[in-house]
């Protein structure tokens, strides 16, 4: 076990005025009542920072809608932590923004759900994408290392290579060209997001290409979405081993939809230390070591290297969160996904054209046999 | 990107800094950490953006004088390139 985590993911709120249709919060989500306060949070960051964590990921719903986000990332910065900041640029005018990087902002990491207009607001249900470009111009005059994240899928892999080249003009010094993961709202709408095989091949070339072009400029990070690698993602780097992530109501999790797990209780920063929650809670000794490892897993080669894969995926793929990833080539259970792959190339021309509506309401009203947009807790 | 050009000034990208404390310094980026010892560590502290790169060859070339002054420049270079493809460091 390591003696702490590396980097501790701050899930500040799960509000959020986009309703993106990727979205792997968990459908049921915290309450605003329910929320850490300020206090709370400067004290954890404080601990973090003793205990020996070194990155904070200032993330939700959307960290923007906390109204004492200043705050929140002076406090982290006096601590000690580098502060990243994952953020729908939803909220951040000029002003807040010189706030946030006079308080020490190290990383400003911007969504992009499309490079065209009418695309993204489409898969946002929300209209953002002027917004964000206006910021990303904005982010440029700042300090801050600034990261374009690009959230791909069926719904706009034809047109990657545009993409990436809008994206560019943004002047980023990252780019991480994201497939969606099926978790939360991202899973129930699977259908509509599931490249085919040919979007994945074509992807991959395209990704190598502009990494050559951009060498240097701009770096560029992406993984094959995991239904088609051969192996599974060594998830969050393994069960409590690297991250740690604390929800708005403050309960530390593993990663972000452990609450999947059924039996698995989560404490809280409200009555116990980080140090006890990442050493002694049950939540993060679950699965940590290889005595929970069914076979293959147990004997497997490469068990050190991606555990077994994603106990979250595993459970909401086969009903058993000790179960080898399906993702993986030898998962007893790989026939799964083989199964939802051949579906999902079957319907190659399930790529449904934007549609641009008066309101939200209606919006949803006309995509409801396509996916289901991210709503906010109530 | 090439190899540092003898009168560029090194420096961290922004967002880029140090961590950690004592002996082990780490270097902090976007959603990672590099644990930086020894020589790496040396010639990261002599990227202040004022020193240039022919300043931070010679200095280690004088500190380890018993090496090949050739290789000395083409291992800083070549460390220093790698890190700015990873967009740690300017020049």
């Amino acid at each position: 076990m390591s003696s702490y985590p590396m980097a501790l993911i701050a899930e500040i709120t799960h509000r959020c005025p986009l309703h993106c249709v990727y979205c792997s919060n968990p459908l049921e989500m915290a309450r605003a009542e329910s929320e850490l306060a300020t206090a709370d949070w400067v004290r954890v960051f404080l601990e973090a920072a003793q205990f020996g964590v070194l990155h904070l990921h200032l993330t939700g719903g959307e960290p923007l809608a906390r109204k004492d986000l200043v705050e929140l990332v002076a406090a982290a910065r006096h601590a000690g932590l580098y502060t990243n900041l994952i953020t729908s640029g939803l909220g951040l005018g000029d002003d807040r923004l010189q706030q946030l990087v006079a308080a020490g902002l190290d990383h400003l990491q911007l969504s992009f759900q499309d490079s065209r207009e009418d695309s993204a607001n489409w898969i946002a249900g929300a209209k953002a994408q002027s917004h964000k470009i206006a910021l990303a111009h904005a982010v440029r005059r700042h300090k801050v290392a600034f990261t374009v994240n690009l959230v791909v899928h069926r719904q706009n892999l034809d047109h990657l290579e545009e993409m990436i080249r809008f994206i560019e003009e943004l002047g980023p010094d990252r780019m991480e060209i994201a497939n969606a993961q099926y978790y939360g709202w991202a899973l129930a709408n699977r259908a509509a997001l599931l490249p085919t095989r040919i979007q994945v091949e074509r992807a991959v070339e395209i990704v190598a290409a502009a990494e050559k072009r951009l060498s240097g400029r701009i770096r560029i990070d992406s993984v094959v979405p995991d239904y088609y690698a051969q192996y599974p993602k060594a998830c969050m780097g393994g069960w409590g081993r690297r991250l740690m992530l604390i929800d708005p109501e403050g309960h530390a999790l593993p990663c972000h939809a452990a609450s999947v797990i059924p039996g698995l209780a989560f404490d809280s920063v409200r009555d116990h230390s980080l140090r006890w929650l990442w050493e002694e809670s049950i939540a993060f000794r679950r699965f940590r070591g290889e005595d929970w490892m069914p076979e293959p897993c147990r004997s497997c080669d490469r068990r050190e290297e991606d555990f077994g894969g994603c106990r979250c995926q595993a459970m909401l793929l086969t009903g058993d969160a000790t179960a080898t990833d399906p993702t993986c080539s030898k998962a007893p259970a790989r026939g799964l996904i083989e199964d939802i792959l051949r579906v999902g190339n079957a319907d190659s021309s399930a790529i449904a054209p934007p549609l641009s509506m008066s309101s939200f309401a209606e919006l949803e009203r006309q995509t409801q046999a396509l996916w289901t947009y991210r709503v906010n807790p109530k | 990107m090439a190899l540092p050009a003898d009168t560029s000034q090194p420096r961290f990208a922004p967002g880029c800094r140090w961590g950690g404390s004592g002996t082990e310094r780490t270097v902090l980026f976007p959603e990672g950490v590099i644990n930086v010892q020894g020589t790496g560590r040396r010639i990261l502290e002599a990227c202040d953006g004022e020193r240039t790169f022919l300043d931070i060859v010679e200095e280690l070339q004088a500190n380890f004088s018993a090496s090949d002054p050739a290789r000395i420049r083409a291992d800083v270079g070549s460390f220093l390139e790698s890190l700015q493809e990873k967009r740690i460091v300017d020049y």
